[in-house]
């Protein structure tokens, strides 16, 4: 067998049993590439960083936070914002994107973010920003921000993983969670230890609330349908395996569980706070990935 | 305004790929990129499994999900029902792309552009010569666009998409086995909607419910 | 589409003749700045698919010309040791240098026995190339006929059986069925119609009408892939045991059922001759003609007296003739048959029982035996059944019986060149109106067709057994090989001292043959031919070159080639067999030759001329063609290049339309309807009883003994040389045993022809994206009860210790007791990087004892035990 011999094999069956044989191209389900294989992979974090960005940002709203709304909206349009804008085959051309709201969810996305740079900024530089209004209308951003990624991926209906209805509470939830526990860890560093013991009864709340997510996000697209239900084994079998068990298992769940019950009732740490979050960081990565990475069209035939 | 679609018999395709290749050498495709592709699978278990052939396209859809899911306009639905990308608008999102229930668009980049047909030999004549004469732009995404070329300019000359070959998408002209049949979808006296009509026609997974321009008959 | 820009300053179409594979399809290239850069079928053509239709790899053709790996100065090689894995250490030389030394060569051993040249033909190369040719070329040099060719191309797989009956039967290379009119169609081992066989895209055009048009097509297959996937039903067989179902539909015919086209039978065939106790003619002691019984008239008659109509003759009785007691040949025949039933045939070829009989019911009741059909006022009888074979069943040690009983179906219900039934290509080609070429078939003795052009030699008469043999494919003693086995086979010293051949070859000529690789046991191969001076006309280094070629000379692709003659001569297999207008097609070159490439035509002219046999070849030609006319007549001493030739035979063939015809790329004609359905319009007979093998196997037995050749320890069986289709074990079941439990079978695959393509990158990126091409194929239950799944690298391995190595896909439509590998893959010359190591190799599995070669036709049998296991 000589090496042109071998690429084939690797070709047609990749050892790692990642890509599609290409001949089973659509005949089998056939995995989503573009949003997270190679540079796709940039979309998720750009996903990631606008939904924690616009995390903080929404739970600074509920403690009037200014250095919370800066970071978030700085997280948001700096670190997603132009990750998203690297993906683009044609960047200059970014803001051709705002053409098509009627239909297009990445056109409203783009809309979103917009308004939510140009409110936040004024938010943040006008004294007395916190009020009802401005509060009200940013808290809607937020939350739209936050589900920006995973509402992207639901409009798709060809990817029924994605198309999923839990897609989006989990997304919401996740959003306010690692906003929450962002939130938490900078009060912390603030000194802030009062702040940070009252919030922790809602931190186990939005952990509570997510971990029902994630069972019913799995739960309901494993019972979804065939296709859908394929992408949930690919999460469970093969190179994903580890991703799903240590990321998903032990770092989203695991840990911030074993932390949260350490600090149950207010006993805050900020350390402690701080491992939680780098933790549900990696988790919420971790889910993300696995969610674009597993998504399966349905076969043509 | 015509509604263009096509037929395709999957009774008389023999799976030769010549719609497939066809199709490269009529949009100087690189290596690796596919407007046309045949579906290989089988069904049913031996000894009465029978072979499942596909030849798949753009179906040209009229609810198309890609020009839904284009935040830019660039891909949009002609007003003859292809379905075209204007490369001049597109950002390279490839939103599209992940929104084709069938997959068939593809993104067009510094790597696939510098693919050879002759890998670490340097390109053809033909592939030189093709990024002149049907070039792509990079950063955008790519598609088949039932070589509305041919249809414009073979209508322009006074032909008939789908009768007349200058007027008609070249894996339609190839085929050996007369699978494909091109025509216009809103006359009713079409060739192709009689061909609907008696062998009753089945988009392939209507249920997506993007209503596709291009229907199977077996 | 045209995109101009400023850089363009031409952009234009050229009709010429499609070269990927032996159709000869018409084709037409976009030429752009001298560049060819599309390919397309000619819409008016009816060689060809539906209107300017090309299979995938005709359209990828355009690769030959771009491919960066073509030779572009002749190659020698530098180190004397040959073989594989051995660098050649090819050094470029010029041309001039390299004719020298061919002739030198070629002189020095003419000298001594020109039979000490072989020659090399390709049978992929035969439609972009000249067709016949390259045959009469060799006989030029004083070689008598084809025992000294070898072939590359499909090989020894290709159609000994096949064209040897093709050409007894229909006086045709090639059989189709009348897809126009057929209504139920047997397809056994071949794809005719699904892509491969001859005028491949042309017949799948017709028989998508006629599927369309809602006919049955039955196909008998190891594998419901090309053919069996798109049949109405596919049943399961297994390789080689054809006949076996063919039999026993044929006592079902006969015995069972009881209808038979009987006029057919009387007037058509020679089951009516009468034979003698032994088997062999009676025959008219003063004229030598077969004899018949006249029940009208009472009395025996020569079998071409005018005065016994046909229906008088007897199919049965017994009589007397001279004292001796004599029979219809269809008395022992009929008897013969009943010992073939369903259930015996079922338990062989594993086809059920009840299958093998609702076939056998749909053939007769499908047949309409008596009934005409009247096409443009000319009424013929109607018989709309079809039975045809092709490389699949007849390449097995029992191949002469396979082709036999799967046409003997036909036979018996009148289904023979008769609208709906099976078609021989024309056996006529018809003259240009204005022009001079006419090929017309002729009846020859006992009343069997005598083809009018067929390749490296005539099936009919038969030639007598002879000894000693002349050249290294012995075919004076093994007489009806269209191409010899012998050169492939192990014991072929052996062979040669006993018959007493002398002429042991010294050098090999010839177009680009891969015939190391393509036959059987490589090793064998090299060894029978490495001793040789290797010149061959290629476009690259293929793997023959690299084991053993010595010189290796860049010949044109057929994007390049000036050739006028591709198609005039190939209306026996080539065009379309249906009733549709002739169309001959010229190879019209649409890009200037690379590097220093020139057209093998114009090498062989060169080194005929250097050689000192050009003026033999020339008069050749003038014969061929038949020019009368001394204006166009190559003269003596004439020293032509092939364009020139073509000028002269052009004008001799097409007249006053020359000009118009060498613009337009092609000629057409009328053919007439009496000319495809030609079968009561010739007075001739098929010889469905084989009585020519009593003969043959008496002489071979007298040489055998006069020489020494023990044949019996050779396994050679001579019992197959018997008048009566009969059931074989074909030799690879005989290897079945529990270690070596599965037959390994090859097939075509519509994208390939044998192996050029796979150095086709077009080609080969689609090939990846089909489940089967580059893999090797497992019943799917099969497979997981051996514990294989998809992807597993496999070996597999025959008896002689000879292993190839692959990639498993399982697939529900095949036989759970075959592996199926698809055709010429398990490729590793260096000069062909993209075929490097795509798919597998069938043909080395092959082993290359006598014994497993069919000892009537010669054919190779293509199925070999196996055993497989997984390899890391």
């Amino acid at each position: 067998m000589n090496d042109n011999h071998q690429n084939l094999v690797e070709t047609m069956f990749p050892s790692d049993g990642s890509g599609i044989k290409p001949y089973e191209w659509m005949i089998s389900p056939t995995r989503q590439r573009q949003w997270i294989d190679e540079k796709g992979i940039f979309l998720w974090l750009a996903f990631f960083f606008s939904e924690i960005g616009a995390g903080l940002y929404f739970m600074s709203l509920f403690y009037s936070f200014r250095p919370g709304i800066v970071i978030g909206w700085l997280i948001t349009l700096v670190l997603g914002g132009i990750i998203h804008v690297l993906y683009l085959g044609n960047p200059k051309r970014a803001w051709r994107m705002l053409m098509k709201p009627n239909t297009s969810e990445l056109s409203r996305g783009m809309w979103i973010i917009g308004v939510f740079a140009v409110l936040g900024f004024l938010q943040i530089i006008t004294p007395g920003g916190f009020n009802m209004v401005f509060n009200f209308i940013m808290g809607i951003l937020c939350l739209l921000i936050i589900s920006h990624g995973f509402a992207t991926m639901n409009v798709v209906r060809a990817l029924p993983a994605w198309s999923s209805t839990v897609v989006l509470p989990l997304s919401i939830i996740s959003g306010i969670w690692v906003g929450h526990q962002l939130l938490q860890l900078l009060f912390a560093m603030s000194g802030n230890a009062t702040v940070v013991s009252g919030m922790e009864v809602w931190a186990a709340t939005f952990f509570l609330i997510y971990i029902l997510c994630i069972g019913l996000y799995a739960w309901g697209t494993w019972h979804m349908s065939d296709v859908a239900k394929i992408s949930v084994k690919k999460m469970l079998e093969g190179d994903l395996k580890r991703a799903t068990y240590e990321g998903v298992g032990v770092l989203a769940v695991l840990l911030p569980l074993i932390f949260t019950l350490i600090m149950w009732g207010g006993s805050t740490n900020g350390f402690l706070v701080f491992l939680r979050l780098a933790s549900v960081l990696a988790g919420d990565l971790a889910i993300r990935y696995l969610i674009m990475k597993t998504a399966v069209y349905n076969p043509l035939i | 305004m015509p509604r263009w679609g096509m037929v395709i018999d999957v009774k008389r395709c023999i799976a030769c790929w010549g719609c497939t290749i066809a199709c490269k050498e009529e949009h100087f495709l690189p290596p690796g990129v596919f407007f046309n592709r045949v579906l290989i699978g089988e069904t049913g278990k031996f000894p009465t499994s029978s072979k499942l052939i596909y030849p798949v396209l753009c179906n040209h859809c009229e609810d198309a999900a890609c020009v839904e899911a284009c935040p830019t306009g660039a891909t949009y639905v002609r007003e003859d029902g292809i379905v075209a990308v204007d490369d001049t608008k597109c950002v390279g999102c490839r939103a599209c792309m992940v929104a084709c229930p069938y997959q068939q668009r593809t993104y067009y980049d510094e790597k696939t552009k510098n693919r050879e047909f002759f890998p670490g030999q340097g390109k053809t004549e033909m592939e030189t010569i093709g990024e002149k004469l049907y070039p792509f732009k990079l950063g955008t995404v790519i598609k088949c666009n039932f070589c509305s070329e041919r249809v414009d300019e073979g209508m322009k000359k006074g032909l008939t998409p789908g009768k007349d070959e200058d007027a008609t998408p070249a894996c339609v002209n190839i085929c050996p086995v007369g699978a494909r049949v091109f025509g216009d979808l809103d006359d009713p006296n079409s060739e192709i909607n009689r061909l609907i009509m008696e062998k009753k026609g089945k988009q392939l997974r209507k249920e997506f419910g993007t209503e596709p321009a291009v229907y199977y008959i077996d | 589409m045209t995109y101009k820009t400023d850089e363009i300053w031409e952009d234009k179409w050229v009709n010429t003749t499609c070269g990927v594979c032996y159709c000869g399809c018409g084709a037409k290239v976009r030429v752009v700045n001298g560049v060819p850069v599309k390919i397309e079928g000619i819409k008016e053509t009816t060689m060809g698919g539906t209107n300017a239709g090309l299979c995938g790899k005709g359209v990828a053709g355009l690769m030959y010309y771009h491919d960066p790996n073509r030779i572009k100065k002749p190659m020698l090689r530098t180190n004397p040791e040959k073989g594989i894995g051995v660098d050649p250490k090819w050094k470029e030389i010029e041309w001039e240098e390299a004719y020298e030394m061919i002739a030198t060569k070629m002189k020095k051993i003419m000298e001594d026995d020109p039979n000490k040249i072989l020659f090399t033909n390709q049978t992929m190369r035969a439609s972009d190339g000249p067709h016949n040719h390259p045959y009469f070329y060799a006989q030029a040099f004083g070689v008598k006929n084809n025992g000294n060719f070898i072939i590359g191309g499909g090989s020894l797989h290709c159609g000994n059986a096949c064209h040897m009956l093709g050409g007894l039967i229909h006086g045709a290379w090639s059989i189709a069925p009348d897809w126009r009119y057929t209504k139920y169609v047997l397809k056994w081992g071949s794809s005719k119609g699904t892509g491969s066989g001859h005028s491949a895209m042309t017949n799948a055009r017709l028989r998508a009408d006629a599927v369309r048009r809602g006919i049955k097509e039955i196909v008998f297959d190891p594998m419901g892939n090309f053919a069996g996937g798109k049949a109405t039903e596919w049943l399961a067989i297994l390789p080689g045991t054809d006949a076996a179902v063919g039999l026993a539909i044929a006592n079902y015919i006969v015995n069972i059922r009881g209808e038979m086209d009987e006029l057919y039978l009387r007037a058509k065939t020679n089951f009516v001759y009468l034979i003698k106790e032994d088997g062999t003619y009676m025959r008219h002691e003063k004229s030598d003609k077969p004899l018949v019984y006249d029940t009208k008239a009472g009395e025996i008659k020569e079998y071409d007296d005018q005065s016994a109509a046909w229906e008088d003759l007897a199919l049965d009785g017994e009589y007397e003739y001279n004292g001796e007691k004599v029979r219809p040949c269809f008395v022992p025949f009929k008897e013969h048959l009943k010992q073939f039933t369903v259930e015996w045939a079922a338990e062989i070829s594993t086809v059920p029982a009840a299958k093998i009989l609702e076939v056998a019911k749909g053939w007769v009741d499908n047949a309409q035996i008596g009934s005409t059909i009247t096409i443009e006022g000319k009424t013929f009888p109607y018989r709309p059944v079809s039975s045809v074979t092709f490389r699949g069943s007849q390449g097995h040690t029992n191949g002469i019986h396979q082709v036999a009983a799967i046409d003997l179906m036909a036979q018996l219900v009148g289904a023979e060149d008769v609208p709906g039934g099976t078609l021989g290509w024309p056996a006529i080609r018809r003259a240009y109106p204005g022009g001079n070429y006419e090929q017309t078939c002729t009846v020859g003795t006992d009343g069997v067709i005598v083809p009018s052009v067929f390749y490296s030699h005539d099936p009919w008469p038969v030639h007598a057994p002879s000894y000693p043999a002349t050249n290294m494919g012995c075919v004076d003693v093994w007489t009806h090989c269209t191409l010899s086995h012998i050169p492939y086979v192990e014991e072929v010293d052996y062979i040669h001292e006993k018959l007493g051949m002398k002429a042991k070859p010294e050098m090999i000529f010839g177009i680009s043959a891969n015939f190391i690789i393509s036959n059987s046991d490589w090793d064998v191969a090299v060894r029978n031919f490495k001793d040789c001076f290797v010149v061959q006309n290629d476009l690259w280094i293929n793997e023959t070159d690299q084991a053993i070629g010595d010189l290796i000379l860049p010949d044109v692709s057929y994007l390049e080639k000036d050739c006028w003659s591709s198609e005039i001569d190939a209306f026996f297999f080539s065009g379309s067999p249906s009733y549709e207008d002739w169309f001959v097609h010229l190879q019209k070159p649409v890009a200037k030759p690379i590097g220093e490439s020139r057209f093998f035509m114009d090498v062989y002219l060169e080194v005929a001329h250097r050689v000192g046999v050009l003026d033999k070849f020339n008069a050749k030609l003038n014969d061929y063609y038949r020019i009368e006319d001394p204006e166009l007549q190559i003269k003596p001493g004439e020293k032509l290049t092939w364009k020139e030739i073509g000028e002269r035979v052009l004008k001799w063939v097409y007249g006053p339309d020359k000009e118009k015809i060498e613009e337009q790329g092609y000629a057409t004609w009328h053919k007439s309807i009496e000319d495809v359905y030609w079968r009561w319009e010739i007075d001739s007979r098929c010889p469905v009883y084989m009585e020519y093998l009593i003969h043959d196997r008496r002489n071979m037995e007298k040489i055998f003994e006069d020489s020494g050749f023990d044949h019996k320890k050779l396994d050679m069986d001579m019992d197959q040389y018997t008048p009566l289709p009969s059931w074989f074990w074909p030799e690879s079941h005989k290897d079945l045993d529990d270690e070596y439990d599965l037959l390994a079978f090859s097939y075509r695959d519509i994208l390939h022809t044998n192996n050029t393509t796979f150095q086709n990158p077009y080609v080969d990126e689609v090939s990846q994206m089909c489940p089967y091409t580059f893999t090797i194929t497992l019943n799917t239950t099969m497979a997981k009860e051996r514990g294989f799944k998809d992807g597993d690298i496999i070996c597999i391995e025959n008896k002689y210790g000879v292993k190839e190595k692959g990639i498993v896909k399982t697939m529900e439509a095949q036989s759970p007791k075959v592996i199926g590998i698809a055709g010429q893959g398990g490729l590793w010359a260096d000069g062909r990087p993209i075929a490097k190591g795509k798919g597998a190799n069938f043909c080395k599995l092959l082993p290359s004892k006598l014994k497993y070669f069919d000892p009537v036709a010669g054919n190779m049998e293509t199925a070999v035990a196996v055993k497989i296991y997984k390899v890391n």
